[in-house]
């Protein structure tokens, strides 16, 4: 019966964290901000004072983010920081190994805003916006 | 043994007591640690981050391998293979000043110019309180679409823009100054640009002065919109290394002064567009070039059609290229004669290309051009000379191939 239970607990636990979505998370202080100041925040536009985070390139994470807020896939992403880069009008955002390095520097400045999936989230961030 | 065994348990229990206590003031200690540590780590990586980001390095390399079925020159392809005229190497330093204060260098070594270094870009730039941003040393002239990372072959669709367009111009940069503005709107951005300075027409020594322009284009990373218009003042000789007949057998075939700038004035006129939702590429650009007196009026414009299948971009180009003013040039003296020869020109050109991207920041390239519809001119080719026994242009079409690959590190 115990077994059972277990099993049914844990295959219950993967069902939700495959469902999981990607979520936006800034610090538990931070003001709301729209779906579309995210996404041109993450394109190196808008209000300069929001500092953004992106997970490392090939986290399945970021590809999920980023189809669903700034409309990238991982090249097209790529060839548009390039075109930044070598015309000086940008730099890419500073990149987290994963979840947790992404909850602490989130945690530690009210201005920054990154994302996760949602079955990482805590209680040291803030859910933003469910894109 | 009994009475061993039950000081034993007593012993235990006694040290248990204290000991879960001990665990779990430890248990909060560690968590409390854990949490310290991950808020010093994450200090640490901002402030390596803050270091870091004082000075930024980037660059970009492209290989090529080019190839045609005849001599005519097509972007200087011949029917050897070329390694060398569009494998190019890019060096950048980005330097932040202040918050709003940048120098940025970029260095270029082209197989076409023997990879002599070369600045492209070399400018401080700083951003006013208001968002106006200046910009002002060494840069590259906004003119077309693909202007501003005309080398960065990475963070464009094709092989290589397309030469009847983007050849219309012989400079790339210029020294002087630039201001931009945007204005965001909810999901769209419009810029303004506005130009100005001089520059060298690098093969064949023609000033450009009093250069200046203004761009504006609108983007909500989508669809883009843009418009430009540019003027300068030209001075100097157009040289042309095309086969001249001046008499029945008599050719010359040095490089030839075809005509003397004195500073004429050249105008630029172009619109561009282009949509990409991830799957659908497509953009286009045509442009107008007007210069005084018999220097070519040039009408050119693309479009071209790409599909993202995961890493592969299958794309179709069709461009086109025309002098407008040929009736300047109507053969009723010797130098009108060779004028005609050397700068009336017309053709369309067909792309078929792949890009795949096949690692990460490396996309590979293969594209095939044919170029034709040459009407009565040698298609703009100085590889294409007059053949005596017919008295018409030797090459009426061309083919190219190309295969590029395309990094950014």
């Amino acid at each position: 019966m115990n077994k059972l239970l277990t099993i049914l607990v844990l295959s219950l636990t993967a069902v939700t964290s495959a469902n999981a979505a990607v979520v936006v998370i800034g610090n538990p202080a931070a003001a709301d901000i729209s779906i579309n100041d995210v996404k041109k925040a993450f394109l190196g536009k808008g209000d300069s004072s929001v500092v953004v985070y992106e997970l490392e390139e090939g986290n399945p994470v970021r590809s999920e983010f980023h189809q669903a807020v700034t409309g990238k896939s991982d090249a097209q992403l790529k060839a548009f920081w390039s075109k930044q880069v070598f015309t000086g009008k940008g730099t890419p955002p500073a990149t987290v190994a994963g979840a947790s390095a992404m909850k602490s520097v989130i945690a530690t400045n009210p201005n920054a805003i990154g994302y996760i999936d949602e079955a990482d989230v805590d209680a040291t961030v803030k859910v933003i916006i469910k894109p | 043994m009994q009475f061993n065994l039950k000081v034993l348990s007593v012993a235990i229990s006694m040290a248990m007591v204290p000991s879960l206590a001990v665990a779990v003031a430890d248990e909060a200690a560690d968590a409390k640690i854990a949490k310290l540590e991950q808020q010093v780590q994450a200090l640490q990586s901002q402030q390596n981050a803050s270091l870091t980001d004082k000075v930024k390095f980037n660059g970009f390399v492209s290989g090529a391998y080019i190839s045609s079925d005849n001599d005519v020159g097509y972007n200087s392809a011949d029917s050897s293979a070329n390694f060398s005229e569009d494998s190019k190497v890019g060096l950048q330093a980005t330097f932040d000043i202040s918050d709003s204060t940048q120098a940025v260098l970029q260095l270029m070594m082209r197989g076409e110019y023997d990879w002599e270094v070369e600045a492209e870009w070399a400018y401080l730039s700083h951003r006013f309180e208001n968002g106006i941003k200046l910009r002002g040393g060494k840069l590259r002239v906004p003119l077309f679409m693909y202007s501003d990372y005309l080398d960065v072959g990475y963070a464009q669709p094709f092989a290589r823009p397309p030469e009847e367009v983007y050849g219309a111009v012989p400079f790339s940069s210029y020294t002087g100054a630039g201001a931009s503005y945007d204005v965001d709107y909810d999901d769209s951005t419009l810029t303004m640009q506005i130009f100005g300075g001089e520059s060298t027409v690098k093969s064949t020594g023609t000033d450009v002065s009093n250069l200046m322009g203004a761009n504006v284009s609108w983007t909500d990373e989508i669809w883009t919109l843009r418009a430009v218009y540019g003027q300068a003042q030209l001075d100097g000789s157009a040289n042309s290394e095309i086969d001249v007949e001046l008499a029945p057998g008599v050719i010359t075939q040095a490089d030839y002064i075809v005509l003397e700038l004195n500073d004429e004035k050249g105008t630029f006129a172009g619109v561009g567009a282009s949509y990409d939702n991830g799957e659908v590429i497509a953009v286009t650009e045509l442009t107008r070039v007007e210069v005084d007196g018999a220097y070519p009026d040039t009408d050119s414009g693309y479009l071209t059609l790409g599909y993202r299948i995961k890493e592969f971009t299958p794309y179709v180009t069709v461009a086109y290229m025309k002098t407008q003013d040929n009736d300047e040039r109507l053969p009723l003296s010797q130098a009108a004669a060779v004028q005609m020869v050397a700068f009336n020109a017309e053709r369309m050109a067909y792309s078929l290309g792949l890009r795949w991207d096949a690692i990460d920041n490396v996309a590979v390239k293969f594209d095939v051009t044919y170029a034709d519809d040459f009407g009565d001119t040698s298609g703009g080719f100085s590889g294409n000379s007059i053949d005596t026994s017919t008295g018409k242009f030797t090459y009426d079409d061309t083919l190219i191939y190309t295969v590029k690959f395309d990094a950014v590190f």
